[in-house]
């Protein structure tokens, strides 16, 4: 197999977007990514673009988007593709990118992912998401993913004693990183007085599915961002003015549609299997990891994430918290971007904009005061569903 | 004269099904048995018995749902995931003021309106009396 690297990477705002066409965002994001790699004027020897997309047809009322990407850009006729899986949709769109350069079969691939939530309301876009749950034994009982998210939360704190405290430090971690990223959605610190332990807490931190908090929930957002993949061992390698960072593991493994029909059902299967694929094709182990971008969503996940791809014992990943072990001058930052919990989360957007942090901080380009020290590898894990379809990054600097 | 009997209103269903080639019980049934590969027919389920699931269930984890999604005029609602003594599982909502994880409940079956489409089954896991 060709080496893949990553020589540019664009990415909006997270934000409200609403007033803007998905088209126009997720085209805006690819145009920085060809213009970081010095490759804008020559953006027509593109072999293929894979636009990563989750649900265009419901919050957009728009579908077939790679083409009308490709329009907006002055692209045609290079070939372009959707890919979606659901929240994974970006990852996906960078493993389908990165198989078909790796194959032979492109020695340039652009990678844009975009989600305009939004044009909705917050009543509507929550239906919107939960049609990815069991349509019948799920969805048709009115179920959503944060109250998966709440039911999840709550066998964990039953089972190894996490507090509601607990994921109120991962939120004050994460919004201390987002408030220093130019990309995130909430560029504001919260403290931990103000969302845990001040006598307003209950009140500025209200329930969204308990024992899951708002700060504990990430917010509806709107974004897109881009990668643009090279073959390494190809000549067309030296036509960049950025140096690649590579793409150095990358996997996805699926679990059961229906939560509860998982044995057990605290257990992330499709992460952890997705996760040991990524190391055995880099060739590493967790304790390689300089540092991670892990699918927040809801707080807990990236405890459970990060036990299932083997950072932390399981149950143990919220002890290293409390010591401060993940913060971005810790022993293993991790969501140095903010998370999705202060970055945002435009759905099909999050494995794309994942990447993008893993390049900014691998290339010593994140903000100060949220640059990981002389990191080497970096590792991202985009979930989709309810975990019943993951993938895992791991790039590297070379 | 039309025979209205045809027409008596039926209890609400909710169907687990039971590959009869290996016996593995299902809920939701798949297309094909996880275990020995027996197909099932969508529309005749031939070679799947199926049969309502309802009844005695314990309460394994819970969350009260307060941002509801669209169609739902309430201030939030109480969901579950139970396990029933055949071992199956579902996931369903909640009707009980003091929810504990292990408690025993009773699985009912109502028709619900109130997602956009057509009514639909759904589970309301009440407690034992």
């Amino acid at each position: 197999m060709a080496k893949v690297g990553v020589v540019g990477i664009g990415h909006t705002k997270f934000g409200n977007l609403s007033e803007f066409d998905l088209g126009d965002i997720m085209a805006y994001a690819a145009t920085d990514a060809l213009e970081d790699a010095g490759f804008l004027e020559k953006r027509k020897e593109i072999d293929q673009v894979i636009v990563g997309n989750m649900a265009s047809g419901l919050f957009c009322h728009q579908s077939a988007v790679a083409s009308s990407v490709i329009s907006k850009m002055d692209m045609e006729p290079v070939p372009a593709e959707l890919v979606e899986n659901g929240p994974a949709s970006g990852a996906s769109a960078i493993k389908i990118g990165y198989m078909a350069v790796a194959s032979g079969m492109a020695d340039i691939v652009l990678v844009i992912a975009g989600e305009v939530m939004r044009k909705v309301t917050g009543w509507t876009g929550t239906e919107y998401v939960a049609t990815m749950l069991h349509p019948q034994a799920e969805y048709d009982m009115g179920l959503t993913l944060p109250g998966f998210g709440g039911m999840f939360t709550r066998m964990y704190m039953e089972k190894y004693g996490l507090t509601e405290r607990d994921l109120a430090l991962l939120a004050v971690k994460n919004h201390a990183n987002g408030a220093k990223n130019k990309y995130a959605h909430i560029q504001a610190e919260c403290t931990i007085e103000a969302i845990a332990d001040g006598p307003e807490a209950n009140v500025v931190n209200t329930y969204v599915a308990e024992p899951l908090r708002m700060y504990s929930t990430c917010p509806v957002s709107d974004g897109a961002a881009a990668l643009l993949l090279v073959n390494m061992d190809s000549p067309k390698a030296k036509l960049f003015s950025k140096k690649p960072i590579r793409i150095a593991g990358i996997a996805s493994a699926t679990d059961t549609h229906c939560v509860h029909n998982r044995k057990d059902p605290l257990k992330l299967d499709a992460v952890r299997i997705a996760g040991e694929k990524a190391y055995a094709m880099a060739g590493l182990t967790p304790k390689d990891i300089s540092f991670a971008e892990l699918h927040d969503a809801f707080s807990i996940l990236e405890l459970a994430i990060s036990e299932e791809v083997g950072f932390f014992e399981r149950g143990k990943s919220f002890l290293a918290v409390r010591k401060g072990e993940t913060e971005i001058d810790g022993r293993l930052p991790i969501n140095t971007s903010g998370g999705l919990k202060s970055k945002g989360h435009p759905v099909g957007a999050t494995g794309v904009s994942q990447a993008v942090e893993l390049v900014r901080q691998l290339r010593g380009e994140a903000e100060e005061g949220r640059q990981v020290r002389d990191p080497k590898y970096g590792m991202a894990v985009n979930f989709g569903g309810f975990g019943n379809n993951v993938v895992a990054m791991i790039f590297a600097k070379e | 004269m039309i025979d209205f009997s045809m027409y008596d209103f039926k209890e609400p269903e909710i169907m687990a099904y039971k590959c009869e080639k290996c016996g593995t019980l299902y809920y939701p049934a798949p297309m094909i048995c996880g275990k020995c590969h027996s197909r099932r027919d969508p529309v005749s389920d031939a070679h799947w018995e199926t049969f309502a699931l309802k009844g005695p269930c314990t309460l394994l984890t819970w969350t009260r749902l307060w941002n509801l999604p669209e169609g739902y005029n309430k201030k939030y609602l109480l969901f579950g995931i139970v396990q029933f003594d055949n071992g199956l599982r579902a996931s369903g909502r909640l009707e009980t003021d003091n929810p504990v994880t292990g408690m025993p409940l009773v699985a009912t079956v109502v028709s619900s309106d109130e997602r956009p489409g057509k009514p639909v089954n759904v589970f309301v896991f009440k407690e034992a009396e």
